[in-house]
């Protein structure tokens, strides 16, 4: 915004807008036409003077010699109608309130100088100074290279510092190549031997900081890039974990259908088939007993089977459970009721004379020896003993 | 044994043709001459004394002098070159503690160039792996766009009589390993320092391995002239340097040039102030006028509509 790419557009435009704007504020138009009247007014004066951009020079090239001289007091004159100007300016632009764009447009109008570009003059001190560069003098005389195409072209926008920095260099890897090309045909030295030692610009202290310097990104990148492989894992490990539950319980799940399905098959084969009666009874027995046991475990302990997950108790546990009872309800389990009182399929009247209850006592001929009677059995066995 | 002497003195009398052709040639052109006085003025900061240390190490034939004193008497500069024999200046000036101005100046009688360097950043701060031989010969890389303008080409040839190490200057190095580059864009000259570095050329063809390996020695050394590629490494320091003014003469003279896009930065410092100040006043502004309407409406204190109307309720049920 403030830097046109046309110098002369640039002085035109900024004239024309600071006359619209100060002919559309209302009040102070009047003033403002005034001053604009004065800018021009100094505009064509400096140009008669031969003292604005190009006219300038125009005037210097008919000029003689003399001119050094001549243009210090016309330099003076433009400064004073400058300050002149700005002043003026200044005066209006605290009056006018700035907002927004026009603020700009009128900070820009500000800037507009008066400028020197004597081309004569610039040349004509070129000449006096400049050293021989044209391609007759040997390369190594000057080592100054002029790039094929101007670097502005391959910079589209100056704030990009990557693409900026990489057209810099192409222009300087151009002159590089070109260098060595030319001075390896006037045989010059070029590269440095590997055993040729000497002073560097930067001190080794510093080459070993900048040294230091990459070791320590390179590390602090690896670390963060370890942590983050851990992190990934880690929550990759938590999926992996899940999973695995989930099979598992999936696992147990088909294991126990199948089981009940077997159950089931063994029920209506049982009911179905009457022919093989015997043998299924003997099945039946083994199916009821298997079922009497899964429940009766269900009751008193949490068996290998009904414990779930957590399948592997110690044995001890298991075995102080079934002994004394482990969870549901502890209280009146004991205790008679009609059905217990009342049962006394326990007693046998010969039992009472000899020994123990032959029920529970199972072992051919072993009533008659023993001396003292069994413990007696708790309530649940006692009953599935006893039907 | 006279075949020997017959070689050595042939290769010996070509020697002498040869230094005669160069002396011939050289002898036709002026031999560059070229020694910069290198300083500050007062009130430099530690950013810009490291600038002028790092281009002071780049230039083995500079002369770094202490501060300059004054900042109105510039012209003093050209006794101090004369002084130390130099003729060119590179005078450092900074401004109120912050803004750095380098002259550049060919010392008995101009030109002068005066530039605004901005966005210094010198070798030490900047971390980068490129390294060169002190006082070794600087290729120098100028942008097509010096040879556009009459006040670039000036600055190009002040250029190069600055940074380029003249042939056979006292504590120069005979080896190139580094470009100093000149580019211009937005109007301004961005410098940079880079290593050249040569490196293996990746072998695109077979040519070389189907060579018998009898001749493996030489070749090897003729690999290594022919077969390596240019890379750069940047070195630092980096600069860009903002053409205010160029004098005729050195520190004094006319005008000839005069960068009217160039805005100081006092101007840049001060349009930012106002910019806030002009926030602040807009606001104060907006507050005032809300008090004013108000103040109409009647709404601030016990103040009274001011036009009681006939309809109004207090006025027809009084």
């Amino acid at each position: 915004m403030l830097f046109p790419e046309n110098d002369d557009e640039w002085e035109d435009e900024s004239d024309d807008e600071a006359a619209k704007k100060f002919s559309k504020k209302g009040k102070k138009s009047k003033k403002a036409v005034a001053i604009a009247d004065e800018d021009d007014e100094s505009d064509s004066d400096s140009d008669s003077e031969g003292g604005g951009g190009f006219g300038l020079d125009l005037a210097r090239l008919d000029e003689s010699d003399s001119d050094s001289e001549i243009e210090e007091p016309e330099n003076d004159e433009e400064d004073d109608e400058e300050e002149e100007e700005e002043e003026e300016e200044d005066i209006d632009i605290d009056d006018i309130s700035i907002n927004g764009s026009d603020e700009d447009e009128i900070r820009a109008t500000m800037r507009v100088r008066e400028t020197i570009n004597n081309k004569d003059g610039l040349l004509a001190a070129l000449k006096r100074i400049a050293l021989d560069t044209s391609p007759s003098v040997p390369f190594v005389f000057h080592q100054s290279v002029v790039s094929s195409k101007p670097t502005a072209d391959a910079i589209p926008s100056i704030d990009d510092d990557l693409v900026r920095e990489l057209a810099f260099m192409n222009q300087a890897l151009e002159a590089a190549r070109f260098a060595r090309t030319q001075l390896r045909k006037e045989g010059v030295p070029f590269t440095r031997p590997t055993d040729y030692f000497a002073e560097t610009v930067r001190s080794d202290e510093i080459m070993d900081k900048v040294k230091a310097k990459l070791i320590e990104e390179a590390t602090s990148k690896k670390a963060s890039a370890e942590a983050r492989k851990l992190r990934d894992l880690k929550k990759f490990g938590k999926q992996v974990q899940v999973a695995k539950q989930q099979e598992r319980a999936k696992e147990k799940k088909a294991t126990l259908e199948k089981i009940s399905l077997l159950k089931k098959k063994r029920k209506d084969g049982a009911s179905s088939a009457l022919g093989a009666h015997e043998a299924d009874d003997l099945f039946d027995v083994a199916v009821e007993k298997e079922l009497k046991g899964n429940s009766s475990g269900k009751k008193r302990s949490f068996s290998a089977g009904e414990g779930g997950d957590r399948g592997d108790r110690n044995n001890k546990r298991q075995k102080k459970d079934s002994k004394y009872g482990f969870g549901g309800k502890k209280r009146h389990v004991k205790e008679n009721d009609k059905t217990s009182a009342g049962d006394i399929s326990g007693f046998s009247a010969r039992g009472m004379k000899s020994s123990g209850p032959t029920k529970t006592g199972s072992g051919p001929g072993r009533g008659a020896k023993k001396p003292f009677k069994a413990p007696r059995l708790g309530k649940s066995r006692r009953k599935a003993g006893g039907k | 044994m006279s075949s020997v002497y017959r070689t050595l003195s042939k290769s010996s009398g070509k020697e002498v043709e040869a230094e005669d052709k160069s002396n011939g040639a050289s002898g036709g052109m002026k031999k560059n001459k070229q020694r910069v006085l290198i300083l500050s003025s007062r009130g430099v900061t530690y950013r810009h004394r490291h600038l002028l240390n790092d281009l002071a190490a780049m230039l083995p034939h500079g002369r770094k002098d202490v501060k300059f004193d004054s900042k109105s008497k510039m012209y003093q500069l050209n006794e101090l070159a004369e002084l130390y024999n130099c003729n060119n200046v590179m005078f450092f000036e900074a401004r109120k503690g912050k803004d750095l101005y380098i002259w550049f100046s060919k010392a008995p009688n101009g030109p002068t160039v005066k530039m605004h360097a901005q966005n210094l950043h010198t070798m030490e701060e900047l971390h980068f792996t490129g390294n060169c031989l002190k006082g070794s010969r600087p290729v120098l890389s100028f942008d097509a766009t010096f040879e556009s303008e009459p006040h670039l080409k000036v600055i190009k040839e002040l250029f190069l009589h600055m940074f380029g190490v003249p042939q056979g200057a006292r504590k120069s190095k005979p080896f190139l390993d580094h470009v100093m580059a000149f580019s211009v864009a937005d109007g301004k000259i961005w410098i940079r320092n880079y290593e050249i570095r040569e490196v293996e050329k990746v072998k695109g063809d077979d040519k070389e391995s189907e060579e018998p390996a009898t001749n493996k020695g030489k070749k090897s050394k003729f690999q290594q002239d022919k077969d390596t590629d240019v890379s750069l490494v940047e070195i630092g320091p980096r600069f860009v340097l903002t053409p205010i003014v160029i004098q005729e003469g050195a520190f004094g003279g006319p005008i000839i040039y005069e960068n009217k896009r160039f805005i100081s930065p006092n101007h840049v410092r001060s349009d930012l102030r106002k910019a806030k100040a002009g926030r602040h006043n807009a606001r104060a502004e907006q507050k005032r006028e809300g008090l004013g309407r108000k103040a109409e409406l009647g709404l601030l204190g016990k103040g009274e509509l001011k036009d009681k109307s006939g309809l109004d309720t207090r006025e027809l049920f009084a």
